[in-house]
């Protein structure tokens, strides 16, 4: 019966999807690599930085071609699984780092480390942050390999800040400072601070670095939920505040992203991956500046990551290997001076940031994206939930709990008590 | 029989792109599959146990009841109003106003929705006196009427049409017999373009979360508190965001059993 269902549900999906064919099947001579990404093919710094490694790979390389292809970021995963179905899967995908426990789950892939020798994947990692790479793990070895990072930034308009009284020089450290400066900035009829934790599914690494910081967790590293634990509840009433004082403005995140382009919000706590972005609005506009995550007075902050992870699903030895060969191009010194000064995301490479043959002149010239770099040395992992419905956890946690508590000001222990529930009825745990 | 075969490429695309789809709709809706080249389990009808007891499905039901009510009111109402008043005055501004209404329907659905995202900002934009997206009570409204945009457009434009075959000697006739004009639209010339009413009704129930789609996606992803869901977003959600095919392959089934019942129906009076 099941096997029946199988054929029937594949020709249908034949009939009316077709298969795409594979690219290249050869296993000698040169080597045609499909490579899915959200950043290639778009019309900013993403899409120009991308062609820009494409190219560097090429030239470094004649035996492998890259034929890459571009998705939407939100349709990423949906395009992999898709054509893993069809059974064309694209050889190598960036895909973002709240959907890799799901890719972990639901396709065949080869773990980036299985790769290459143990030696080789040392020499080749020797540079790489080695917290972050520890954070990365999983099941004891690094399986998708961290390639466009970010961590959350405080992005503030330094202009704003004088007018309101405040020192741009002395960014808030707190979330209770943060709460002054956004009184401050409201009184000169500016819109305040903006923490953008309240978003779809995406912001949720935002709401775990603002728990981390308290000391909490959104679940354990075994995807035990702990959200409602005494710690998230402090730290998201802590943020809820900020909205009841009036110092942060109950708006949609696209909303307040806006408003800062536009000079009006003072402070907008949010991904680095925004920093290109933002620097070309306030270009001969106002003065932007950046400043670590505000987190609790007396308290460490321990941020996570967000961004992109790379993916190997190629079939035969030959392409993992071609695989493998583009990944190191990538996330080597040459791969991260171009993600980083011509896309905006973290050099994963700490020690490029002063070689003058890498991103030395760049951070000379231009140094907002080092707070954000600073917070790699003590970043945790990217929590996930358990089981087939880990995406409708973080949907439900993000929808249900933080928007209405932040923005709509529901009570937080027993909003969270109660998602809390739902979500573990999801995962099981 | 040869007549027949004209029919054959347009029965063949029909099979391929509509029935073919539909029927592996059907046999999904009664597995268990996440999207990926794992296996592929008889789930029995579990899926649509989920689904009817899931209260997001139900509220998103129900909202796209209430989508198309208000899609109703402003893609049928008011472009009759407007088609009437352009009718009722032809020239060369009823044509450049017909024109200008038309524009709405050339936009690119997405860049419409942004564009609506600036203008409703409640911290910049020139119409964020309000927060309308974010605010549950006026969240779903503003959905509707963002929508109606392109609604009014291609309405106000079908119903002219349909007025130029409204008889002139009958209006006349009435005009002479000192009937009012608001008399003479609404028992003479609203009776003449019925059809084309009943029609546009019968779409607009029909496609009002298919319209709606675009703009929820881009402006509210169904919220603020689920306030925006409607049928087919929560199917997308489903089937591409948690990527459970079951469940929504199962959705889609119950979604065109509902439309379908009352399309059958009215066929069935129709031809009594």
């Amino acid at each position: 019966m099941k096997r029946l269902l199988s054929v029937a549900v594949t020709a249908c999906l034949l009939a009316t999807v077709g298969a795409c064919g594979n690219s290249d099947d050869s296993s000698d001579g040169p080597i045609t690599l499909s490579f899915l990404s959200y950043n290639y093919g778009t019309p900013d710094v993403g899409g120009e930085g991308t062609q820009q490694l494409i190219d560097a790979f090429e030239k470094s390389h004649p035996d492998i071609t890259i034929a890459p292809q571009g998705v939407p970021v939100a349709d990423t995963l949906t395009r992999v699984r898709s054509r893993t179905a069809a059974g064309d899967p694209p050889d190598v995908a960036q895909i973002g780092w709240s959907k890799v426990a799901a890719a972990y789950r639901g396709l065949p892939l080869t773990p980036v480390q299985d790769i290459p020798t143990a030696d080789e994947w040392r020499s080749a990692t020797a540079g790489l942050s080695q917290p972050l790479l520890r954070a990365v793990e999983h099941e004891g070895k690094v399986a998708a390999m961290p390639y466009t990072l970010s961590t959350p930034t405080l992005f503030y308009n330094a202009d704003l800040f004088r007018k309101a009284g405040l020192d741009p020089a002395k960014p808030p450290a707190t979330i209770a400072e943060a709460q002054r400066a956004g009184l401050a900035l409201v009184r000169i009829g500016a819109s305040g601070v903006y923490f953008d934790i309240a978003g779809a599914s995406k912001s949720d690494f935002l709401t775990q670095s603002v728990v981390a910081a308290n000391g909490g967790s959104v679940a354990t590293p075994d995807g035990r939920v702990t959200f409602d634990q005494p710690a998230a509840v402090e730290a998201l009433t802590a943020v809820q505040q900020l909205t009841t004082s009036g110092a942060q403005p109950a708006v949609a995140e696209a909303d307040a992203i806006a408003a800062f382009k536009a000079g009006k919000l003072g402070a907008l706590v949010t991904s680095t991956a925004l920093l290109a972005g933002l620097e070309e609005a306030a270009n001969g506009h106002f003065e932007l500046r950046t400043g670590g995550m505000p987190g609790f007075a007396g308290k460490p902050v321990r941020t996570t990551f967000s961004g992109a992870g790379l993916v190997v699903l190629a079939k035969d030895d030959a392409h993992k290997q071609a695989a493998w060969e583009f990944i190191k191009f990538l996330t080597s010194a040459e791969g991260y001076t171009i993600i980083t000064s011509k896309i905006g995301y973290l050099p994963l490479r700490p020690d490029l940031v002063k070689d003058p043959r890498y991103l030395g002149p760049y951070f000379a010239k231009d140094p907002r994206i080092g707070p954000a770099l600073d917070q790699l040395e003590t970043v945790r992992p990217y929590t996930f939930f358990d089981g087939p419905q880990a995406d409708r956890a973080v949907a439900t946690l993000q929808d249900d709990a933080v928007a209405p508590i932040v923005l709509r000001g529901a009570d937080p222990a027993s909003t969270l008590a109660e998602v809390a529930a739902q979500v573990r009825s999801m995962t099981g745990r | 029989m040869r007549d027949r075969l004209y029919l054959v490429p347009f029965g063949a695309a029909m099979l391929i792109w509509v029935y073919g789809p539909l029927v592996a709709t059907v046999v999904i809706s009664f597995l268990t599959w996440d999207l990926s080249s794992g296996p592929q389990e008889f789930a029995g009808a579990a899926n649509y146990r989920a689904l009817l007891g899931d209260a997001d499905f139900g509220t998103a039901a129900g909202q796209t009841v209430l989508y198309a009510a208000g899609l109703l009111v402003t893609s049928i109402v008011l472009p009759l109003y407007l088609a009437v008043a352009l009718w009722r005055r032809p020239g060369r501004a009823a044509f450049v106003y017909r024109c200008l209404l038309f524009v709405p329907m050339v936009l690119a659905p997405v860049a419409t929705a942004i564009s609506w995202q600036f203008v409703l900002n409640p911290l910049v934009g020139i119409l964020g006196f309000r927060n309308w997206l974010g605010d549950p009570s006026t969240a779903l409204a503003t959905i509707v009427v963002i929508t109606s945009g392109k609604l009014i457009a291609l309405n106000t434009l079908l119903l002219s049409a349909a007025l130029t075959s409204v008889d002139g000697d009958t209006v006349e006739a009435a005009r002479i017999d000192g009937a009012s004009e608001g008399r003479i639209t609404r028992r003479i010339v609203v009776p003449q373009v019925g059809r084309t009413l009943v029609l546009l009704g019968m779409l607009t129930v029909v496609y009002a979360g298919q319209w709606s789609f675009t703009n929820i996606a881009v402006l509210t992803q169904g919220g603020p508190s689920h306030s925006t869901d409607n049928v087919y977003y929560r199917l997308y959600t489903y089937g591409f965001q948690y990527f459970d095919l079951g469940g929504a392959s199962a959705g889609s089934v119950l979604v065109v059993c509902a439309l379908a019942i009352p399309l059958a129906v009215g066929a069935v009076v129709r031809r009594g």
